[in-house]
């Protein structure tokens, strides 16, 4: 609680120095701000812990093909601790960025993005597998950067999960993959240069950026789905069928079946579907949503 | 935090037997029901895969056994399912999050997520109104829902996130404030983008008195009001020079959410800024993001409520208000922390005869009964005459300060009564243009229009009046999209059986919130797709007509200027950062391109200075011509008598006078 409002004192003394910015509005350029936070900062834990917690939970979501590598006896334990682990560093990231958050604007934006997400998903949800809910989080990351993408995507399908009474031990890992999709946004290159005043430079730009987002989008939908079968795939197909994931077989093999079963339920079906779907969505609506989001945190209408 | 729903429960039910039967299949499909001994089923070929799945085989024997522990085996999990339904059915776990909203270590989330809650109505309702604008501008792009939808909601997120901020959430220390100078400004100037500033700004307003600041549209009322509040300098990104103190607090250095204590602001849209669920939550708002306790905050509530005789309304759902009600709750919420200093930005704009009084009242008293320095961002000048105690005006970039007894409003060359419009349409012919028999419109229970009558003639310029509620809006939106046949006949045609497109060129509207036509990200763009829209005809006019033939030189004409090309500088800005007025001709030229015989414009002086009222007042008589009219619904007094040739009264959804419908 005191580490708290140090942070947030010192944060709060920041801005009294900078009167031009707003504080504590959602960033456009990611990179710049997090510049600067890492010279008021000596040691940036809230990375470390985002990082960390990351890898953790890939593990997590990976378990079946680190298994092997971990002493017999507990290989039982495996699959039970990668499904406690999931929610716990769920828990542990929401409690990091939480204090990082806690700026109107961003708790309203927050708010209200994740309530246009959940309904999208579920407005969609009539529609097998489209889920539109991924341009909000590509073109959110994309603006306000990979960690409010991340919470955005846990909300989002916070909120969805509530509305629908939907919530279930997938609920978790839905949560991640949906995170680290508008995060990889939030963290996706971005033209550096001078802002040119050409104005074909400047269609030029946009146009590419639209392009760099769709392609994202694509990879984005089927990694999704191959994250999710990851996790599913040992639970849903059960033991005893040749696809079955095994302890004591080899990884290629279990590779293998893992591959098959993805490809036979989700690959060539609704992860093609999603990403035609998410490609098609960021062409279409993706030049207007950005220069809302944008718009968002410039002027005051007079 | 508990209560029963059986959907989730059904769902889980559901999915869980989906689950069994899933697992079946799998062996089924990938050779695993053959185990055991039991009688065979089912005999299929086995299948060999090769490659790296070499390991496996497909289908094979099946038996009885086979499935039946393929089902068992998926029992577990199945179970784990049904679990989880039964939680969701049982836990309220929207509940949960609300309780976190106020303390704890997941606030922020917590509070997000009561917004995200808090939001849906709004969605809701949003998408509902973008719909009907899609039809009057016969749109059916994608784009044209979502974009509006998806630019009401970022507003509502900014205005909700300012209305937090000056209610002190998420502060980490609280400045004590001085009641005795509550505005102090010496040699301070506001800048804003490349465009906007305002010099040499030297003020010094006192306790129990009431200011009213006055100026055109996108003067800066609305940014020297929040210069005050502190939203310009840290949450627009405003640049201030030289020194703002408010009750002894340095505007510069202190954001608005620190100086929540005793500065109250009551925004211009006060619904975007609701951050609670129901009225008591919101009055109270300022007081629990401070900690206070819940007992305390109660009782202030009660206490500020009985102030301003708004006790009844304190246990209703913040949806459930009508706009009068709404700004009063603002001003309770505003006033609970007891400000020193109240700031309220255009309270009269959209409120009817008897609220605009209710609000002007309660306003005075608070400024000369209970002491505190308001400061009123305002045109509707003509209501603060009698409790005003100085005005403040903005002319160009200087700040003007007019005694009491001045000339207070600002100078009014009488624009609206300039040309009489009947004048100028003397020669009309009055030919019958169209005529509405017998409309009415029921929102659930209740016939918000009952059996409206009315015969428009060639030339009309007919004003619709009447107080909030009594049905003009649903009316104009039943004329433009009748859903019955034989209602709305135009020009001998019915309305009804026109399609999309050509139903345009009969009636066109131009709704209250004009902004939900608009999507594009440019105004070029924007034109662009409006005169994509326009039949054949109109696009290759021949030269004999005078008005412009496509959306842009139509635009530029309504806006004074000659040719496209004097108005190239609007053309690559996004329509939304164009000024009121601007974005009313812009939606009016859209409307208009198509040339409808019936154009009708719901409150189109709303937030307009006068040299928008003009530019709109001009728009709307070339809009009526031989062989049009036009039929506007309005507060304005002064607009509608200079403008109309007849005044239709509206109450209760019906004319109270009706019209008899010629044959």
């Amino acid at each position: 609680m005191t580490e708290m409002s140090t942070n947030a004192r010192e944060t709060n003394r920041d801005n009294a120095h900078n009167v031009h910015s707003a504080p504590g509005s959602v960033g456009d350029r990611p990179r710049q701000r997090a510049d600067q936070a890492r010279q008021r900062r000596s040691i940036r834990w809230p990375s470390w812990i985002l990082g960390g917690g990351s890898v953790l939970a890939a593990a997590a979501f990976a378990w079946p093909f680190f298994v092997s590598a971990v002493p017999a006896d507990a290989q039982v334990a495996v699959p039970i601790v990668a499904f406690a682990l999931i929610p716990a560093l769920i828990v542990a990231l929401a409690l990091t960025l939480d204090r990082e958050m806690y700026t109107a604007k961003t708790v309203a934006l927050l708010g209200v993005l994740s309530a246009v997400g959940a309904a999208v998903r579920i407005a969609g949800a009539g529609v097998g597998g489209v889920e539109a809910v991924f341009v909000l989080l590509i073109l959110a990351g994309r603006v306000y950067g990979a960690r409010f993408a991340f919470l955005l995507g846990l909300l989002t399908i916070a909120v969805s999960s509530v509305l629908w009474g939907g919530f279930g031990p997938w609920t978790p890992f839905q949560m991640f993959a949906c995170g680290w999709v508008g995060a990889g946004a939030g963290l996706l290159p971005r033209s550096h240069n001078a802002p040119s005043h050409s104005a074909t430079t400047r269609r030029w730009r946009a146009r590419s950026e639209i392009a760099l987002l769709a392609v994202y989008g694509v990879v984005a939908s089927y990694l999704f789905g191959l994250l999710m079968n990851l996790w599913f795939w040992p639970f849903a197909v059960g033991s005893g069928t040749d696809i079955s994931y095994q302890a004591a077989a080899d990884p290629g093999q279990n590779f293998a079946s893992f591959a098959l079963y993805s490809l036979v339920t989700s690959t060539l079906t609704w992860d093609t579907v999603r990403a035609i779907t998410t490609m098609v969505g960021i062409a279409l609506v993706g030049p207007a949503v950005l220069a809302a989001l944008r718009r968002a945190r410039l002027s005051p209408r007079r | 935090m508990f209560r029963l729903r059986l959907a989730p429960l059904c769902a889980a039910v559901v999915l869980a037997i989906g689950f069994v039967l899933l697992r079946v299949v799998y062996r089924v499909v990938f050779g695993g029901a053959g185990a055991g001994a039991g009688p065979l089923l089912l005999d299929l070929p086995r299948l060999r895969l090769d490659g790296p799945f070499s390991h496996i085989t497909l289908f094979g024997p099946i038996t009885l056994l086979g499935l039946g522990n393929a089902a068992l085996s998926a029992l577990p999990v199945a179970a784990v399912i049904v679990f989880f339904g039964l939680l969701n059915a049982v836990v309220n776990v929207q509940a949960l999050f609300a309780r976190g909203a106020g303390r704890g270590p997941l606030r922020a989330i917590s509070r997000s997520l009561v917004i995200a809650w808090a939001t849906f109505p709004a969605l809701l309702e949003s998408v509902r109104r973008v719909r009907v604008a899609r039809a009057l501008r016969a749109e059916r792009s994608i784009a044209s829902l979502l974009v509006p939808i998806f630019e009401q909601t970022i507003e509502r997120a900014l205005a909700l996130a300012a209305s937090m901020e000056t209610r002190g959430f998420a502060a980490v220390r609280a400045v004590p404030g001085i009641c005795e100078t509550p505005v102090l400004m010496a040699d301070a100037g506001l800048h804003f983008g490349a465009d906007w500033h305002l010099d040499e700004l030297n003020v010094t307003l006192k306790p129990g008195t009431l200011t009213v600041i006055v100026g055109a549209t996108g003067s800066g009322k609305t940014s020297l009001l929040h210069s005050m509040s502190g939203l310009f300098q840290h949450f627009y990104d405003g640049t201030q020079h030289g020194r703002i103190d408010i009750a002894g607090a340095d505007r510069a250095l202190t954001p608005p959410r620190d100086t929540a204590g005793f500065v109250g602001l009551v925004a211009q849209n006060v619904r975007l800024g609701f951050a609670a669920e129901t009225v008591h939550d919101e009055i109270g708002f300022a007081l629990t993001v401070r900690n206070v306790a819940p007992t305390i905050v109660h009782a202030r509530v009660f206490e500020v409520a009985a102030r301003l005789q708004i006790v009844h309304l304190v246990d209703r759902s913040i949806d459930q208000l009508s706009a009068g009600e709404a700004s009063l709750v603002a001003i309770a919420a505003a006033l609970v922390n007891s400000p020193i200093l109240l700031l309220v930005d255009e309270p009269l704009a959209d409120l009817d005869t008897a609220a605009r009084d209710r609000v002007c009242t309660v306003l005075g008293q608070l400024a000369h009964e209970a002491g505190v320095c308001v400061v009123i961002a305002e045109h509707n000048t003509k209501e603060f005459v009698s409790i005003a105690d100085a005005w403040l005006q903005i002319r160009g970039s200087r700040l003007h300060q007019l005694a009491p007894e001045d000339d207070h409003s600002t100078p009014q060359p009488d624009v609206d009564n300039a040309i009489p419009a009947r004048k100028l349409l003397a020669g009309a012919p009055a030919l019958s243009l169209a005529s509405i028999r017998g409309l009415s419109v029921s929102h659930a229970a209740d016939r918000v229009v009952n059996d409206v009558s009315i015969e428009v003639l060639a030339g009309d310029l007919i004003a619709l009046r009447g107080s909030n509620g009594a049905g003009k809006s649903s009316l104009l939106r039943a004329i433009a999209l009748p859903t019955a046949a034989d209602t709305v006949i135009v020009a001998g045609r019915d309305v009804h059986a026109y399609r999309r497109r050509a139903r345009r060129q009969a009636v066109a509207l131009v709704p209250e919130n004009i902004d939900d036509l608009l999507f594009a990200t440019t105004v070029a763009e924007e034109c662009r797709r409006a005169d994509r829209g326009l039949p054949r005809f109109t696009r290759t006019a021949p030269a004999t007509t005078q008005r412009p033939v496509n959306t842009a030189a139509l635009f530029a004409h309504l806006l004074g200027f000659e040719t496209v090309t004097d108005a190239a500088h609007l053309l690559p800005r996004h329509p939304r950062d164009l000024s009121a007025g601007e974005r009313l001709c812009l939606v009016l030229a859209i409307q208009l391109a198509v040339r409808p015989a019936l154009l009708l414009v719901d409150e189109p002086t709303r937030g307009l200075d006068l040299a928008a009222r003009a530019l709109v007042r001009a728009a709307l008589l070339t809009a009526a011509g031989h062989s049009s009219a036009v039929l506007f619904a309005t507060h304005d007094d002064d607009f509608a008598r200079g403008l109309a040739t007849r005044t239709l009264r509206m109450q209760a959804g019906r004319l109270s006078e009706p019209i008899e419908v010629l044959a």
